[in-house]
């Protein structure tokens, strides 16, 4: 009997400081928005004068009196913690909800919002507004067609990454029967772990002087892909060996004048031109042995 | 993009002879700035001065190769600098063609000129 | 997508002073490159004159009668403008030795992490080169 009194209590006792956790952003920001004016008056008068300014890329080719670009003003309440997302994102829902851009996991996994920030291509949900000079200039990336405000086409992008075939493979697969697995050795992985970050955000190929002038040079981010490929151990010679005849085309590794703007950038701190110069050294050994 | 695999590597050879002419062209170039401005004063350079520093043959082989380097260097930096800022198609063969004809030339005219110094002509 | 909006060379060049150390260097490197292959052109023209020489050939020069090769370099040498722009010249080709030497560590994958730095080094070391030089530079020359 006492057992059967206890269950419930233990079952609710989580629910109460958890769940709250649990409520989505969007929830908690449509909350806010219904409740009004009551907890705006209040958390303004907290952090009275600490507002952000942001200069907004705008752009509407749909829109006539937007095909003109500007720059609009918005100034939005500070909280601590918070980014260049979220203040886009406070712009969009409180001021002006055409203002349009990118954006998912809001936590630098899913690569939706590189923005040109204040002069450099930045990750959006991974740049804290307090570490930026105000008023905080937010452009599309530059070198990429701007679909709308914030938004830039990406195909050209993609069409790279997947010029340099970016999936494993390997014809001696272990029979499916064994039920075996394909290891890899830790320091092979140890190897490879900093290129597989690469979210496809598209930061490093927009910094990339080489990439905005030749249109058909691979860029940064394509590269550090078949990196990743090139050097896993378990890929056999001969198909190391075809990524690199990819890689060592004119517009392959050899476009890159090692100026470091993709590794400047990258939100994922990938060595980038490291990765680069190893895969031309690769190139001109692996071109030496038939000499 | 990565339609076409070829045989050989365009761009590979090119940019290791860059690193190597680059290695060689580091000390020769610094030696031949030290030698005509420092050791002689280039003012004072005379055809009898340069007759006797052509006329050794160590002198007048790397002089010889330091052209060949430096402009090959040079003028495959100059193609690279056009192929980067997106050069393709026509243009960028008739501007390969018009290199390669100015750097026979030069190259030509400069071992000219080496022989008429060393003596070894006229 | 129907139409989109192509914003040009604008990021490139009307934002240079946000360009990191390696723009710089590769920007400096390119420019001094296109100076000594011009230079280069240039230097076997006016050597070139030694063929005239060893035919003998000669010239006036301070009303002497000299051979074209040793008169056309020392009546350029005695022009303060081509002192001054072979002081320009030494600056050029000292950068382009050292940041070249900074980019082949680059290309052997040493120091990557220091190349902003290797970058003002090569900078100063030509500054420090080139100041140095111009005592040895001017000698003999009048204004």
């Amino acid at each position: 009997m006492s057992t059967q009194q206890q269950e419930p209590e233990t079952q609710e006792a989580p629910e109460d400081p958890e769940m709250k956790g649990t409520q989505s952003p969007q929830e908690r920001r449509l909350e806010e928005k219904e409740s009004g004016l009551t907890e705006d008056a209040d958390s303004a008068g907290d952090l009275e004068g600490e507002t952000v300014h942001l200069k907004v890329f705008r752009y509407d080719p749909e829109v006539e009196g937007k095909q003109e670009p500007r720059f609009d003003d918005f100034h939005v309440p500070f909280e601590k913690g918070m980014t260049v997302l979220d203040a886009v994102m406070y712009a969009r829902d409180e001021y002006d909800s055409s203002l349009t851009f990118r954006h998912s996991c809001r936590q630098a996994v899913c690569g939706s919002d590189a923005f040109f920030v204040n002069g450099k291509q930045r990750l959006g949900c991974k740049t804290q507004i307090v570490e930026l000079e105000q008023p905080v200039r937010i452009e599309p990336l530059p070198h990429q067609e701007v679909v709308k405000d914030l938004v830039v086409d990406m195909d050209h992008f993609y069409d790279q990454m997947h010029a340099v075939e970016p999936y494993f493979q390997d014809e001696e697969t272990p029979a499916a029967a064994d039920l075996e697995e394909q290891r890899q050795s830790p320091e092979n992985r140890e190897k490879i772990k900093m290129s597989s970050r690469c979210i496809w955000c598209g930061a490093c190929m927009s910094s990339c002087n080489i990439a905005a002038g030749d249109n058909e040079y691979l860029g940064p981010a394509a590269i550090n892909k078949a990196y990743k490929f090139a050097m896993d151990d378990r890929e056999s010679e001969a198909i190391k060996e075809h990524r690199l005849r990819i890689l060592e085309q004119e517009h392959g590794v050899w476009r890159c004048q090692t100026q470091f703007s993709c590794t400047e950038v990258c939100p994922k701190d990938i060595p980038l031109t490291e990765h680069i110069q190893e895969l031309k050294r690769e190139a001109v050994k692996k071109n030496l042995k038939f000499w | 993009m990565a339609e076409r695999y070829s045989s050989f590597t365009p761009g590979g050879t090119g940019w290791l002879l860059q690193r190597l002419t680059a290695a060689f062209l580091v000390v020769v170039l610094a030696f031949h700035f030290f030698q005509l401005h420092f050791v002689n004063h280039a003012a004072d350079v005379t055809f009898m001065g340069t007759q006797a520093r052509m006329e050794n043959i160590g002198y007048f082989l790397a002089m010889v190769l330091f052209l060949i380097a430096g402009t090959f260097h040079g003028v495959n930096g100059v193609y690279n600098a056009l192929v980067n800022q997106g050069l393709t198609g026509t243009p960028k063969k008739v501007v390969l063609g018009v290199l390669i004809i100015a750097s026979v030339a030069l190259i030509a005219q400069g071992i000219w000129v080496a022989l008429a110094m060393s003596g070894m002509i006229y | 997508m129907s139409q989109s909006y192509n914003r040009g060379l604008i990021e490139d060049f009307g934002r240079w002073k946000e360009f990191s150390a390696g723009m710089w260097a590769w920007i400096f490197h390119k420019f001094t490159g296109w100076m000594l292959i011009g230079y280069l052109f240039t230097h076997i023209a006016v050597l070139s004159t030694a063929i005239g020489a060893a035919q003998g050939e000669t010239m006036m020069l301070a009303s002497e009668q000299v051979d074209v090769y040793t008169g056309t370099i020392q009546g350029l040498e005695s022009l303060f403008i081509i002192r001054v722009l072979e002081v320009g010249l030494l600056a050029v080709a000292v950068f382009h030795i050292l940041n070249g030497l900074r980019l082949l560590m680059v290309d052997l994958g040493i120091g990557l992490t220091a190349q902003d730095k290797s970058f003002y080094a090569s900078l100063i070391l030509t500054g420090v080169i080139t100041v140095a030089s111009v005592p040895t530079f001017l000698t003999g020359v009048g204004l």
